[in-house]
This record gives C-alpha cells, sequence and structure tokens, in this order.
C-alpha cells in the first residue's frame, strides 16, 4: 500500500495556499520564513516520510529504536516486542510509544489483560518539555515582570530569556520523535487531552457458545472492538477520509499470556495453537487498510515452542527481542555492568522495496536512563591484561553467544 | 528484604513461595500465618495438600479463632457428595462467597497451601484467571500461595509467577536447619529488586534471618574506585573558596548593567521578524527537488 502521498514538511507550520500574504501567515512562531509547498494534502502531526522509501513512519517513542528499525515505525505495520523476564523493559517501551502518541496528539487504543488501561495510561512518562507546545488557557509568553528573578536567572544568555519556553498556540510538536523523563509522570492535562479507546479484557466475559473455532474468544472480541474503533473514528482508508487526518496508535500488552484465556505460555502442546496467530493475521490485515500502527508484547520466554515463536514473528513485520540481565548469571559479567540488557532485532520487514535496511550491528545492548532509553553497539573493551591468549580471554564474548559458561576455560595452544 | 515481607505490609499483592523436593516451603508458609495471626488479620486457609492437624501444628492455639481452615483435603475431587470444598471451587466467585460466610470487618489474607495441587486439575487459564481477580477485587488483602516448581512446566510456573509481587524461592544448604532465600520483589512501579538470604525458622515459627551469601556479595566486591581527574597532576586544578569567589565576582564581558539589560530586551514587538514577499525575479519551481530532502 503506498502512503507516499501523504508526505509531511518538517518545517514551520505548512501553508495551505501561496497567495495569502506573509503578515496574515504571521502566528505566534518563532520565525516568519515559510515554507513553499506543493502538495495540497494536509499532513498529519507526528509523522514524516522515510528516507529510504517513501513510507510515513511514526516514532516509537524511543530514538534509539527509531534508529534501529529504518527511522520509525510504518504507518499500518505491527511492531512485536518479545518481553523481557520481569517485564519491565518492554512494558516501559510500551509506555514510551502510548506517551509518544500524547504528545503527537494521536489517538490511541490501549488492550491489556493484567492490568487496567487506566492504569496503564496513569502511568506514562513525563515529556521532556522544550518544544512541545501545551494548551494552558491563559498563559502568556513569560514577559519579564519580574526583572531581578528572570535576569538573574541566565547570567550568561540573558538574551534568551523572554522567548517563551512553551508556546502558548495550540500547535502540536513539528519534531519527530521526543524524549521523556521516566521519573516523572505525564501530568494529567495533557494526558486527558489525548482521545483514547480501550479494551480490558476481563470486562468482555465470553459468550458461553460451545462453538469451536481457531479463535479464542478474547482475541476475537479484540479485533472486533479495534476495526469498530477504526470505522467510527474514520482511520479507515477505504471509506472517504474526514478532513484532518490522525493515525491511531494500537498498544496490545502481553497477548499470549495466560490471562489472555489462551494456553500458549503453559502448554507444551497448547489447545489453541492457532488464536494467536489468526489473531495476529487479522490485525495485519486491519492495519494495513488504515492509518494505525501497533506495538504488541508477547512473553516469549514462556513459549517453549520455538516453531511458534518463529511463525509469530514472521506474522508481525518488526519484532525486536528484550533480554534483561537482573536475575540471570550475565549481570555479574563485568562485559554488560554498563547496560541493564541485550536487545535483539529479530526483523525487519520489507514494504513496498526488495530489501530491508537491517541494522549494521547485530549485538546490541540498551540502558534504561533517566531521561533516555539508549540502545547501543556492545563492544568487547580492549584487553590491557598481560596474558592474553587468544581463545581464554574471549570467554565474555562466548558468554555472548551461549548462555552455559564453557569449562574448558584458557585454552592455550 | 525476607522480614518486610513477614510484616506483610503490601496489600493487594500476591506472595509466591517455590519449593522443590529438596527444601520444603511449608515451614515457611506456617512463619507467614504466624506472623500474619500476631498481627490481628483474619486468615482463610485452602489446604489441600495437607490436612488440618497436620497445618495447624505449630501454631499458637490461642489464635485460632481468627484462622478458618477450609477443609480440601479429604475429598477434593468431589467423590463423595457431601465435600467440604472441591478443586472446582476454587474460582473467584466460589472463594469470595466463601470469604463471605465467616462474617468480617477487614479483608482476609488467603493462604492457598498449595497451588500445585489446583494447577493439576484446574487449567493454568483458570487459575491465573482466579488469581488475577482475587487480587483485583476487594475481598481478600494479600494472597500467600505454596508452588511446588518441580510438579510443573516452567511456562506454567513462569505464568504464575508472572502474577506475583513477590516470589521466594527455596532451597536447602548444607546445613539441615538453614535454607536459602531468593527473593524477587516486583514494586507498583514495575521497579524488580532481587535478594538472596539465609534463613532458619525456629520451633515457634519465627524465622531468622542470617547472614547473605558469599557468593551473592562478591558482586558489589567489585566497585571500582572513583578516579578523581584532578590529582597526580603536575599542575593545580582545583579552587580554594578564595579563588572560587573570585571567580564569581569577575565581570563577563557581554554582560550589561541591569538597565541596560531590559531595554534590550523589551527593544519593541517584531524586532527579529524576516518579512520576505517573493518578487518577480524568484521562481516558483514546482519541482523542487529539495522537497524531498529530510532533513
Amino acid at each position: 500500500m503506498n502512503l507516499r502521498h501523504y508526505v509531511t514538511t518538517n518545517m514551520a507550520a505548512p501553508m495551505s495556499s501561496v497567495d495569502k500574504t506573509p503578515a496574515e501567515c504571521l502566528q505566534l512562531n518563532s520565525t516568519s520564513f515559510q515554507k513553499k509547498t506543493r502538495s495540497k494534502f494536509i499532513s498529519i502531526p507526528g509523522t514524516r516520510p522515510s528516507v529510504q522509501n517513501g513510507q510515513l513512519l511514526v516514532s516509537s517513542g524511543v530514538t534509539s529504536l527509531d534508529y534501529l528499525l529504518g527511522g520509525g515505525l510504518a504507518v499500518g505495520t505491527v511492531l512485536l516486542i518479545e518481553e523481557d523476564r520481569y517485564d519491565s523493559f518492554s512494558r516501559m517501551i510500551f509506555k514510551y510509544f502510548l506517551a509518544e502518541g500524547v504528545v503527537c496528539r494521536h489517538e490511541l487504543f490501549v488492550a491489556a489483560a493484567q492490568d487496567d488501561p487506566d492504569d496503564i495510561l496513569q502511568e506514562l512518562p513525563a515529556p521532556i518539555l522544550d518544544d512541545v507546545a501545551i494548551h494552558r488557557p491563559g498563559d502568556q509568553p513569560r514577559m519579564s515582570c519580574e526583572p531581578q528573578d528572570t535576569l538573574d536567572a541566565m547570567k550568561i544568555a540573558w538574551r534568551y530569556q523572554n522567548l517563551p519556553k512553551v508556546q502558548s498556540a495550540l500547535a502540536s510538536s513539528s519534531r519527530f520523535g521526543h524524549y521523556y523523563d521516566v521519573s516523572k509522570i505525564m501530568e494529567p492535562e495533557i494526558r486527558q487531552a489525548a482521545k483514547w479507546h480501550r479494551f480490558y479484557h476481563p470486562e468482555h466475559p465470553p459468550p458461553s457458545s460451545g462453538t469451536h473455532s481457531p479463535k479464542l474468544e478474547s482475541y476475537s472480541a479484540l479485533l472486533k472492538s479495534l476495526q469498530e474503533v477504526i470505522q467510527r473514528e474514520g482511520f479507515d482508508l477505504n471509506a472517504p477520509l474526514p478532513k484532518s487526518r490522525n493515525i491511531l496508535r494500537v498498544g496490545l500488552h502481553s497477548l499470549g499470556s495466560a490471562l489472555w484465556g489462551d494456553d500458549l505460555c503453559c502448554h507444551d502442546n497448547p489447545k489453541n495453537v492457532h488464536a494467536l496467530t489468526s489473531f495476529l493475521y487479522g490485525l495485519r490485515a486491519l492495519l494495513r487498510s488504515s492509518l494505525s500502527v501497533a506495538v504488541v508484547t508477547v512473553p516469549s520466554h514462556l513459549i517453549q515452542d520455538r516453531a511458534l515463536m518463529g511463525s509469530i514473528t514472521r506474522l508481525c513485520d518488526n519484532a525486536i527481542a528484550l533480554e534483561s540481565f537482573k536475575g540471570s548469571e550475565r549481570e555479574t559479567n563485568p562485559l554488560y555492568k554498563d547496560y541493564h540488557g541485550l536487545l535483539h532485532v529479530r526483523q525487519v520487514p520489507r514494504l513496498n522495496c526488495l530489501a530491508s535496511q537491517l541494522p549494521d550491528h547485530k549485538d546490541l545492548a540498551f540502558k534504561l536512563k533517566r531521561k533516555q532509553f539508549t540502545i547501543e553497539r556492545l563492544h568487547l573493551p580492549p584487553d590491557l591484561s598481560e596474558t592474553v591468549s587468544r581463545v581464554g580471554k574471549g570467554e565474555p564474548a562466548a558468554a555472548a553467544c551461549a548462555s552455559a559458561t564453557s569449562s574448558a576455560k584458557h585454552l592455550d595452544f | 528484604m525476607l522480614s518486610e515481607l513477614l510484616q506483610g505490609t503490601d496489600i493487594g499483592g500476591f506472595l509466591l513461595i517455590q519449593d522443590s523436593c529438596t527444601y520444603c516451603g511449608r515451614d515457611l508458609l506456617k512463619s507467614f500465618i504466624e506472623a500474619a495471626l500476631n498481627r490481628e488479620e483474619v486468615i482463610h486457609v485452602v489446604g489441600f495438600d495437607v490436612s488440618e492437624g497436620e497445618l495447624k501444628d505449630g501454631l499458637k492455639s490461642s489464635v485460632f479463632q481468627r484462622l478458618h481452615f477450609h477443609n480440601a483435603f479429604a475429598d477434593p475431587l468431589g467423590w463423595t457428595d457431601n465435600s467440604p470444598f472441591t478443586v472446582h471451587q476454587f474460582s473467584s466467585s466460589g472463594l469470595t462467597e466463601l470469604l463471605n460466610q465467616t462474617a468480617q470487618s477487614k479483608p482476609a489474607t488467603l493462604v492457598i497451601d498449595s497451588l500445585s495441587w489446583i494447577l493439576r486439575h484446574v487449567s493454568p487459564t483458570a487459575v491465573c484467571h482466579t488469581l488475577q481477580q482475587l487480587k483485583k477485587g476487594g475481598a481478600v488483602r494479600t494472597i500467600i500461595g505454596l508452588l511446588h516448581e518441580d510438579m510443573h512446566s516452567r511456562g506454567i510456573v513462569g505464568s504464575v509467577c508472572r502474577l506475583a509481587t513477590s516470589v521466594i524461592t527455596v532451597a536447602p544448604r548444607t546445613k539441615a536447619d538453614e535454607g536459602l532465600a531468593k527473593i524477587t520483589r516486583r514494586s507498583k512501579s514495575g521497579k524488580v529488586v532481587q535478594d538472596e538470604q539465609i534463613f532458619s525458622i525456629r520451633k515457634d515459627l519465627t524465622v531468622t534471618v542470617l547472614s547473605k551469601p558469599t557468593n551473592f556479595g562478591r558482586k558489589q566486591s567489585n566497585t571500582e574506585e572513583q578516579v578523581d581527574p584532578t590529582a597526580n597532576l603536575t599542575f593545580n586544578l582545583r579552587l580554594t573558596d578564595a579563588e572560587r569567589e573570585a571567580k564569581e565576582k569577575l565581570a563577563l564581558p557581554f554582560v550589561f548593567s541591569t538597565e541596560k539589560k531590559t531595554a534590550l530586551l523589551h527593544s519593541g514587538p517584531g524586532s527579529g521578524k524576516i518579512l520576505y514577499e517573493p518578487d518577480a525575479n524568484d521562481d516558483y519551481d514546482q519541482e523542487d527537488p529539495d522537497d524531498d530532502l529530510d532533513v
């Protein structure tokens, strides 16, 4: 599906026609320069076209993850996150994704079986607000009514004091990808400005019909609810689109876990083998024909059947796996002391092109800092000890490939 | 951390004790019951594994009116017609009804001995569903469950552990009366804390926490010393207090007086704006190649 014509510009507010006088176009921007644009289409805030293949991209909330996935998440695709053991970091990325949706004014659809979606939304991290506009009624750009305080605030850069830190106009941020402060919670005003839909599995009791179908009732109820939201709110590309378009961000937490009624994690030969896979197939079909993006987390460490995990990965477009060091023997490995876990990119999609853009490095590690979730290349530090033997000292690297520690240390030939 | 858990401060939590055939976790379970009884809490025990007498052995008999034992040991599968508690009654509606039968002022603590028995006869998804509903509902204050991890596959154990707010895995030590407890606590914000402690349980079911096992402390001894970059130099990079004061007092070159600053700051509206009107010489190139750039 070609979304190429939804070109958006990253610069100052796009003009809809060129014959307006510049004076009329002067909004409360910091610059009055306006770029001529030939596109008559209204751009969707928070998106940009990919430099590789022109797909419309959306930020995942984590800028390093955007870089890994080729610029961002393409609209109409599914990102699969294989959860780490205690679901701490995958939940964090899930919250980043939703928080980015709130900041970019996208609509959200949150589905969960364990926690109430209201609780998940209340835990979103606060964006670091240098240039994000919040609509605060009655807020003036800060003129120095208290000269002493404001002049003392900046000793060297005092000329910039009166520039408003926060734009008081209701304009969405033109930046792609934001940073979040994990230690703070997003303010209720920002959160309540966002429109969102919820699906909490315990609220949808299964109808007690005895029909044995490959789909589980929980998943089919979820798919129906999502389809209804897409059609009602105008995200469907087949229907005539409303004037102002928006993106729907779909977050599905812990699909396949026992709380969804699925026994994929519990049994080696689950009864409902095809329930999750047929749901993912239906989900991807739904997303391809609408302006939405989905992030799905799956507790893959509980799924014993690797073939099943492989087919789940194939059915999603992007797939990453998080492996946290907590509780494993790698926690004490000095190679990993700066990081919180390893990140594996399992799959990158080929959307409307022949070859996908794979990340350059396969050994990636992540670290959750207060203001950033960084994903870096894992590299061995230079070995400066005296007895350097090629095989023996490479043990930390060998541990990266195999989890069993080798008993034959220091093989010297 | 074991002592904090024994004090039972988290409400709405699910504490899971995992044991194996090498070390029985029932003594630790009984210590938790004892500690809760001493705190004047109402306890409901659903006992599948052992009989009432065996479970109550060792507990102080003065507090038995707050301990309600539901005998699921006698006839758990309902083979006779009048069974006190069957395994199929283990659902959130069944348990809430059971808890409401005994009139109480505050929510009770539910102790399940053991979850393994239930998991063998009821599907794991139903058990997880029940536990989740009990956690969310108001009838139960905390749930303490015993699980024999060697009886189930990794997937089932993992699924139940996901629901737990704290997991204590007990293992034997070389001394017979000591045990090793690996504790994992998940807080509300998603932070996971792990700890390992050696404990021993006395005759009166109080738990004494002994020292940490030595190989756990190895991680802490590897902390690097912070290298002070201003040390060991041939020149002096540090500042004395007097020097710091002088540095602050130094007048910077473009720092103006307050009046001049305010005059410059309030220099009138629109001074930084660029007004541009395209004139005849500008070409309106529709096919501007720069439009495709995303910088």
